[in-house]
């Protein structure tokens, strides 16, 4: 294989990197090294990416790693989110670096950890083997445990402990599934070696054994899903969203969680390919869907942390994308193409929120009123994200979420029960569309409590932005932007193409 | 006509040569102290010598009181005539026996319970509470090993279920038969008052079990009870015995030898756990017998579902 | 079926070994228990090939019995040691309701495992081993959600991770080398990072009971 080796690169530049972080001798350089390599490599992700969509799917390593247009797509949204968060990381720390905040090991750890979950994640998109990719889902648990608290202080290791926990258990059920997924496949005659190839797998799924697989999906969507923060398993999400660093909260709202949603959508073809494409699975991800867009919906409305808000918007908008996905059809399609959205809007808002937190000392939307007034790069990079993750007009997440409905529209022709899911599913994007647009205009345009004004200039409130600040919150809201007004012929391309593996059509 | 004397020789056994199991037992101990100890044959000396002696009862107790020890003894001698001696069938097997011997062995508590109850002594009220209690967690644990036993023999009569272990089962059936003996060893040591539970030697009222429920009682009485603790702890371990001991040779005397030589041993080694034991705190006790449930449920359902394979 | 018959003792002591955790009290009788349990578990993959038993049968054997026969329980007594937890467990649920529920989750699972008509089970071993594993997983959920201690839930993932373990033999008596190895190390390095947070937590807050750890919520 030619392209062979881009995968490894993929791999083992971010590991590289994590060394070099470790090596590091201050704690300057080590989050230079962090920033540096995390952008530089997801260039290279996104080349590997391109190559991956348009080209024929690259395998490495006996087959056990292979990137096709499905996880080459979300290759591009990881190598974007990342490259973008390791910009902005730099840009967050630093001013803790000054103020003397971050020691040197802290520095080093968190650089180390960083790169390294870029590793994990990159190794869940390019394994081939439902094994691996579970060790590659269980090994960003572990690798970003630590990134919570990389303040060690009460609050924020108690979001770690049930992270840790939560995650380590609901993934331990993910690997159950797996099992019950080789183990339907016994009928199929391949070598125990390539049980788990999902290659091999999709090649024969109306093969595999229907009542095992059923069952295997339903451990799959539980334990992915708890990871990935679908709601009745999402717990730990608020939490640790809350506590950890702004460019950690960005990576976990913006990757992590659509990584474990990539899981399901892997697993998705098997189980309709084994129950004769009869919907069984994608209607249990149309409910588990359902409860996480009214669930957030119902804690969005009296939520005041602003990052607390941003992590069950995350509930809501993989939900958005579960729903997708199980309507399938035009759903697959909207559901990839809502993972982007997500994913540039959710990491735009962690940024903006961060740093106005760090600005002002706190992430209570009240007390941060008047953020465009008071730093108006940040204020109005929360303004616009909000806004678009709540699906204001112009904006993609409209747009994708537009999609969604219309998928839902159709399933209802078929079957007039989906008229109910389209019901459901608008009054929870209504509910939180009046939720966050409350606090979004108070935040923008309201005013300080009276105590905080002393406090807002002592902390240097009015900071003058640095460019690539500028640059991060003025291109993401252009982008989100531009991707609502028109999409471009090859990202729907690629997007149709990724899609046409979870057998949508564009 | 000739008298078919076989059945009678499990409870001709069981009534000449139980107390002899609580001087092996202290032997046991003393040795495990290093004491010399008390002769092998000291529960015979005390029952003769208080058999001769006249009882004194209080004031204040009524007929109850007095029919407790006969009616106890009376109830255990009937249970024996449903005991197996290893591969020795019972006086009197029929299906279904394993409810009344456990029936006779409830009402033999009953009335020790209604006895010390009796006597409105406030000690031994709260050894009856105590006594009933654990009793009430060991039976179920009872009922779930002999419900395993029968399930595996195909028998509904303890002689059935004892004859129908061969040294075969423990082969096919081998970690469901340690259950079983496992679950039935705890329940002998908590029915006959031995040392995890109770304390049989302890002289402080407020730790005691089944001691201090009989503390009123003297002379004949006081016989009459401790030969009937004697053949109760003959037959539950010659339950215990015919299950681990799983000779089977088809002559009477080599069976009865090889039963009886069993619960000789089982008596050394609840000697040696007396001696290597504290008496658990009351509160552990329960744990302890719900534990012993845990393990005859387990067995059971090893045995269920062994039953259902060829 | 004589050859079944190490397996079927095998699960037995599985099983015994969840009750026993399920009823004892002291954090050090807990952590022999789950090494005991452990040791126990890495018999399994050799068991079921009999005396023809691979070289990677015995190697994972080895792996296994090593990590959480000895690895482990060194780690966490350790942990115990150092930040001066308490001795006792702390349940939730006392002590006789948790066992009376394990014997439950047995009996739940057994009626599971004779409902669940996989194929393949009957190729591996003994027909007790799904529903041994499916009822160590649901005791290890139990041990975590009812123990307020963070190192109670460890021991609770370990058991977890065990039924799995268990569950897998099962299953597919075995999945690729690589796979079971990176599963091993994933268990190893989650039981090394919880251990270090609880770690963290007793310097933080002078303790480590997760129920106490309730200040973010909403």
């Amino acid at each position: 294989m030619d392209g062979s080796w881009l995968l490894w690169a993929l791999l083992a530049f971010p590991a590289a990197a994590a060394l070099g972080c470790l090596a590091a001798r201050t704690a300057r350089l080590a989050l230079l090294v962090a920033s540096a390599a995390g952008a530089s490599w997801a260039l290279l992700a996104a080349a590997v990416a391109v190559a991956a969509i348009f080209g024929e799917p690259v395998s490495a390593g006996a087959g056990w790693l292979y990137l096709d247009a499905l996880s080459g797509f979300h290759l591009g949204v990881l190598g974007l989110v990342f490259g973008a968060g390791s910009l902005y990381a730099w840009g967050y720390f630093r001013r803790e670096l000054a103020a003397g905040q971050f020691a040197a090991g802290a520095a080093r750890r968190f650089g180390a950890l960083w790169s390294g979950s870029a590793a994990a994640m990159a190794l869940v998109l390019a394994s081939n083997n439902l094994g691996l990719m579970w060790v590659g889902v269980e090994a960003t648990t572990l690798l970003t445990a630590f990134l919570i608290c990389a303040h060690v202080n009460p609050l924020s290791l108690e979001a770690m402990w049930k992270y840790l926990v939560v995650c380590s258990v609901g993934v331990a059920f993910a690997f159950v599934g797996t099992l019950l997924v080789a183990a339907s496949a016994r009928g199929l005659g391949v070598e125990p070696a390539e049980t788990l190839l999902w290659t091999r797998l999709a090649g024969s799924a109306g093969r595999l054994d229907p009542a095992a697989m059923k069952l295997a999906f339903v451990f799959l969507v539980v334990g992915y899903g708890t990871k990935a923060g679908l709601a009745p398993m999402h717990s730990w999400l608020p939490d640790a969203h809350s506590q950890a660093p702004a460019p950690v909260s960005a990576l976990f709202s913006g990757f992590m969680l659509s990584a474990a949603l990539y899981c399901v959508m892997r697993c998705l073809p098997l189980v309709e390919g084994a129950t004769g494409n009869a919907g069984w699975g994608r209607s249990l991800l149309v409910a588990l869907g359902l409860v996480s867009v009214l669930a957030a919906a119902a804690f969005t409305v009296f939520q005041t942390d602003g990052k607390r808000l941003l992590a069950y918007s995350s509930v809501e908008h993989l939900g958005v994308i579960a729903l997708g996905l199980g309507l399938g059809g035009l759903g697959a399609f909207a559901a990839l193409w809502h993972t982007l959205n997500h994913s540039i809007s959710k990491s735009l808002a962690f940024f903006s929120v961060g740093r106005l937190g760090q600005l002002h000392g706190t992430h209570d939307l009240e007390k941060l009123g008047g953020a465009l007034r008071r730093s108006p790069v940040w204020g109005a990079g929360l303004l616009g994200a909000m806004l678009a993750l709540i699906g204001v007009a112009p904006f993609a997440i409209f747009m994708s979420e537009f999609q969604v409905l219309r998928a839902a529209a159709e399933a209802g022709e078929a079957d007039p029960w989906q008229y109910l899911t389209m019901a459901l599913f608008l009054l929870g994007l209504g509910i939180v569309f009046v939720g966050v647009l409350r606090q979004a205009i108070a935040v923008a345009w309201g005013g300080p409590a009276e105590g905080d004004k002393e406090a807002d200039g002592a902390d240097g409130g009015r900071e003058r932005p640095a460019l690539v600040d500028a640059l991060l919150v003025f291109g993401g809201l252009a982008l989100v932007l531009l991707l609502g007004l028109w999409l471009p012929a090859p990202l729907s391309e690629a997007i149709g193409r990724a899609a046409a593996i979870l057998g949508g059509r564009p | 006509m000739e008298l078919n004397w076989r059945p009678l020789i499990p409870p001709a056994a069981a009534f000449l040569l139980s107390p002899l199991l609580l001087g092996v037992i202290n032997r046991t101990k003393a040795l495990f102290a290093g004491r010399r100890g008390q002769p092998l044959l000291q529960l015979y000396f005390d029952i003769f010598k208080l058999l001769r002696k006249g009882a004194t009862y209080s004031r204040t107790t009524t007929w109850v009181f007095r029919a407790g020890p006969v009616v106890g003894l009376a109830a255990v001698m009937a249970a024996l005539a449903l005991v197996p001696l290893g591969g020795l069938a019972a006086t009197m097997p029929f299906a279904g026996d394993l409810l009344l011997f456990a029936y006779l062995l409830c009402l033999m508590r009953f009335f020790t319970v209604l006895a010390a109850l009796d006597t409105g002594s406030a000690f031994e009220g709260m050894g009856a509470s105590r006594e009933v209690l654990f009793s009430a967690l060991a039976e179920p644990a009872l009922f779930l090993a002999l419900a395993a036993l029968a399930r595996h023999s195909g028998s509904l009569s303890l002689s059935g279920m004892i004859s129908g272990v061969g040294p075969g089962s423990w082969l096919t059936q081998g970690p469901a038969l340690a259950l079983v003996a496992a679950a039935l060893g705890v329940v002998v040591l908590a029915e006959n008052a031995r040392i995890p539970v109770d304390d049989p030697n302890t002289h402080l009222e407020l730790t005691m079990i089944h001691e201090v429920m009989v503390l009123d009682h003297g002379g004949p009485d006081l016989a009459f009870i401790l030969y009937g603790s004697a053949l109760k702890l003959w037959a539950l371990l010659a339950l215990l015995a015919g299950l681990v001991v799983p000779v089977r040779t088809g002559s009477a005397a080599a069976d009865a030898a090889a039963a009886v030589g069993g619960m000789l041993l089982l008596a050394v080694g609840i000697g040696i756990v007396e001696s290597s034991m504290a008496r658990l705190r009351m509160t552990r006790v329960p744990k302890l017998l719900v534990g012993a449930l845990a393990l005859a449920a387990l067995a059971l359902v090893l045995v269920l579902r062994g039953g259902g394979r060829p | 079926m004589n050859g079944s018959l190490p397996i079927e003792a095998v699960l037995v002591l599985l099983v015994i070994t969840d009750l026993l955790l399920l009823g004892s009290s002291r954090f050090r009788t807990c952590i022999r228990v789950v090494a005991v349990q452990g040791l126990a578990l890495g018999l399994l993959p050799v068991l079921l090939h009999g005396a023809e038993a691979p070289a990677r049968a015995w190697g994972l054997a080895g792996a296994s019995m090593l990590l959480k026969g000895a690895v482990f329980p060194l780690l966490l007594l350790r942990v115990l040691r150092d930040t001066g937890a308490r001795r006792e467990v702390e349940p939730y649920v006392g002590y006789t309701l948790s066992i009376l529920g394990g014997v439950g989750a047995l009996v739940f699972s057994l009626w599971v495992g004779s409902r669940l008509e996989l194929p393949g089970t009957a190729l591996t071993g003994s027909s007790l081993m799904v529903p041994a594993g499916l009822a160590t997983l649901l005791i290890g959920l139990f041990l975590i959600a009812s123990r307020r201690n963070a190192l109670s839930q460890v021991l609770g993932y370990i058991v977890v991770e065990n039924g799995i373990y268990t569950f897998g033999v099962a299953l597919v008596g075995g999945v690729p080398m690589l796979v079971e190895l990176g599963v091993l190390m994933d268990a190893f390095v989650a039981v090394f990072i919880m251990s270090i947070a609880a770690y963290h937590i007793s310097r933080e807050f002078d303790h480590i009971e997760v129920d106490r750890l309730d200040r973010l919520r909403g």
